[in-house]
């Protein structure tokens, strides 16, 4: 997660694993039975299968971001009006400063990095050099 | 009247039948439109947050399944980022 890396020592962040949105018994997705990282799983009944999806996608990914978990009553996802992907940034005060749109279709980590952008600077990354032609 | 109704009918029909085509299209099938009516819409809000609004707060539990602890302990003093999503 590059804006992770690239903010993290001005904001903190926190990735918070809500309820499945498209478990093999719901509304599956055939990319996901397709990709190569075969992500198949039912929609947890309880908290240790929500517990342990999140360890599998944690340790698969190496994923680095600091992590919580839903409880099983959905209250954080219920707060937040979450499902099944969103962004929010909580200001120092513990007030709302950005609320992104529903994922898939208004999720936008870039609007993200660009309200981080505003008030840390720009954060540039060199472009990829172009491949060479045999 | 009766041929008002008729129409009236065929009208809503035709609107219906349209609709499900489109979402069809959109969920990726017509069996992905019925799982999406049946399990996501229950589930997608918009929400009533706006911002300025303050955060409310929420009981998390780690990934050892077991330690217990609140958004809130996490936002004092710095912006805090919330990414909220699954693995599928």
């Amino acid at each position: 997660m590059q804006i992770y890396d690239d903010y993290k020592d001005h904001a903190d962040f926190l990735t918070i694993y809500i309820r499945e949105a498209h478990p093999l018994d719901e509304w599956r997705m055939k990319s996901n039975e397709k990709d190569k990282d075969n992500v198949c799983y039912v929609q947890p009944k309880n908290l240790e299968q929500r517990v342990a999806i999140a360890n599998d996608f944690t340790q698969r990914f190496k994923f680095p971001v600091p992590f919580g978990i839903d409880e099983m009553t959905d209250a954080a996802n219920d707060a937040y009006a979450a499902w099944p992907e969103r962004l929010y940034i909580l200001d120092e005060r513990g007030r709302i400063s950005y609320k992104g749109g529903n994922g898939p279709f208004q999720y936008d980590p870039k609007e993200v990095r660009a309200w981080l952008a505003q008030r840390y600077g720009e954060v540039k990354h060199p472009e990829p050099a172009p491949e060479k032609k045999s | 009247m009766n041929r008002i109704l008729l129409w009236t009918g065929v009208s809503f029909g035709g609107l219906v039948v349209l609709a499900y085509i489109g979402l069809s299209i959109m969920a990726g099938g017509p069996k992905d439109a019925i799982q999406m009516l049946r399990f996501a819409l229950p589930h997608m809000h918009r929400g009533k947050l706006k911002v300025g609004d303050g955060a409310p707060d929420a009981q998390l539990v780690a990934l050892d399944g077991a330690t217990r602890f609140h958004v809130r302990e996490r936002n004092h003093g710095r912006p805090l980022v919330l990414v909220f999503g699954s693995f599928t």
